[in-house]
């Protein structure tokens, strides 16, 4: 009585995960924060706009939203901008804008 | 580039098989759609995570509006969900951008150049571009019908129908008190009545009660105009009407311009709230009093969402004016199914364009992955920026970055990340064209 029963369940569950496969495109962490970048910096980091920020090295992203958060690029706009982000915020944005060509 | 070149092919596919019934119900044809599919797995540079994901339909999404709010969240679908079928449905041909539209009245720029079309959506993201008119959604059954007669089912719709004005009492069908707050014909008008007008004359510019379009849009209007005003009429001047206690955001920056730089020009009554006008003679009464033979009115009515919004039962807030959302994902409080974004939706976030670009993403985002089963992310960002003139060569900023609040579950403003320049100059004007030119490139191309 059992076995055919377990049968069944698992073929639900497999068509169940086999539903969700079909259009599981997990948005990869840090693109929808990084997307706040695009309004200004074109969309992906690069495009018409202020500086490409796309395909530099995730340290390197890092390390100047860094500065702009500590005031070090001056008091304008962009520094206002990266205050208002967490560390692992600026860090998720820097790896994923590092993964953009 | 192979991408583009397919969604271009595929598009193009199915706006030939006008008029447009791929996804009336459920006669959409499988054989285009597989065939469809099929090329895309050859051709496509995207990972296909699943082999037999081309026997299934996609979903989809119908987005209604295609402003600032609605091309971005049907541009993002696409870019981020390759699964999403997206149809955009907008009444006209092309947007009129709202930023950046005062400097028509200046001269400054040309109504064609704040023209935008939806092209790009169609040939670089396959967004399927519908021109019609939406009459009834059935937000249970997630269908929209059109003034064509279609009707088109979908699994979300997304509705950025914009605002809509408040009538005015006594105004009637009168163009002689513009509102020129959607950018288009009456922005023509005003331009040409205040170049019309005589140089000791009295120009009118009215503020809303809020939430309105666009907070500091009214007051940097103001100073761009008393500043041609001073070059151009030297001996007119300009009333500023707000219906609000003060002046609503940029406090130090607007206040500074309106009683140093313009002193001379402008005059500012707050609770100053229009109750009635009469264009025969260019009166308008108003809480601080009565003005009568104005030369030039821009009168800016209170507003509320694009009337789709309550039609469909969705203006739940603000007093019936806007749309309730969570903003995890932007669902209507009363349809989970249909969601709101922009100026439509009520939420403590500002109503203007490039905020509006942020909430289409978080909107898309959280889409895409409820369509795979997902949560939305429980932690979303979003920012507004913008900036203002001051004079026809000088521009303050003014900007906010907001973080989701769990306890409130409102997007909240970042204290250290939200603020106003100090003062204004031309290096920002530059700039503004900058960021204009980038914000619109990141909404429709």
């Amino acid at each position: 009585m059992n076995a055919p029963l377990r049968v069944a369940r698992c073929a639900i569950v497999c068509a169940g995960l086999l539903g969700l496969g079909v259009q599981a495109e997990v948005p990869p962490p840090g693109r929808l924060l990084a997307s706040n970048c695009f309004q200004c910096h074109g969309t992906n980091g690069k495009g018409p706009g202020f500086d490409t920020i796309a395909g530099k090295s995730p340290d390197e992203i890092y390390k100047k939203l860094r500065e702009f958060a500590a005031g070090k690029e001056g008091s304008g706009i962009m520094a206002r901008h990266a205050m208002g982000y967490t560390d692992p915020q600026m860090r998720a944005i820097s790896s994923w804008l590092s993964t953009q060509r | 580039m192979q991408r583009r070149k397919f969604l271009h092919h595929g598009s193009s596919l199915l706006l030939a098989a006008q008029p447009f019934l791929a996804w009336a119900d459920d006669d959409r044809s499988k054989k285009r759609r597989i065939q469809r599919e099929s090329e895309g797995a050859v051709n496509s540079t995207a990972p296909n995570p699943n082999p037999t994901a081309n026997a299934k339909a996609k979903s989809r999404v119908i987005v209604i509006g295609g402003g600032m709010a609605g091309a971005t969240v049907a541009k993002y679908l696409r870019l981020w969900g390759d699964a999403v079928d997206v149809v955009l449905i907008e009444r006209r041909t092309s947007y009129t951008s709202n930023i950046m539209s005062s400097l028509v009245l200046t001269g400054q720029r040309s109504l064609a150049s704040l023209n935008y079309g939806y092209d790009n959506l169609l040939n670089a993201y396959g967004v399927q571009v519908l021109i019609d008119d939406v009459t009834d959604i059935d937000p249970l059954a997630v269908r929209v019908k059109l003034a064509s007669g279609t009707q088109l089912t979908a699994d979300r719709i997304v509705l950025a129908p914009g605002i809509d004005f408040d009538p005015v009492p006594g105004l009637g069908a009168s163009d002689r008190m513009p509102h020129a707050w959607s950018a288009g014909p009456q922005t023509a008008l005003l331009a040409r009545q205040l170049a019309a007008m005589p140089d000791n004359g009295v120009v009118v510019l009215t503020i809303p009660k809020t939430p309105y379009r666009c907070p500091p849009g009214p007051y940097e209007r103001a100073c761009l105009l008393a500043d041609w005003m001073r070059q151009r009429k030297p001996r007119s001047k300009l009333l500023v009407l707000d219906a609000n206690m003060d002046i609503v955001t940029e406090k130090d920056n607007f206040t500074k311009a309106f009683l140093g730089l313009h002193g001379g020009m402008i005059e500012y009554y707050n609770n100053a709230e229009v109750t009635e006008v009469d264009p025969s003679t260019m009166s308008l009464v108003t809480r601080a009093g009565t003005f009568h033979n104005a030369s030039v009115v821009n009168l800016i009515p209170r507003q509320r969402a694009g009337a789709l919004v309550a039609r469909t039962g969705l203006a739940n807030a603000t007093e019936g004016r806007f749309a309730a959302v969570n903003v995890l994902n932007y669902a209507s409080t009363l349809a989970p199914r249909i969601h709101v974004i922009g100026d439509a939706s009520a939420t403590t976030q500002p109503k203007a364009g490039h905020i509006a670009n942020q909430e289409a993403k978080v909107c898309a985002d959280a889409i895409i992955r409820s369509l795979a089963g997902l949560a939305p992310d429980p932690a979303p960002v979003t920012n507004s920026a913008c900036y203002s003139t001051i004079t026809m060569r000088s521009a303050s900023w003014l900007t906010a970055v907001f973080q989701y609040d769990p306890v409130s579950s409102t997007m909240q403003a970042v204290p250290a990340g939200s603020a106003a320049s100090v003062g204004w100059n031309g290096d920002n004007y530059e700039q503004m064209a900058i960021w204009f030119k980038a914000l619109m490139a990141d909404s429709f191309a």
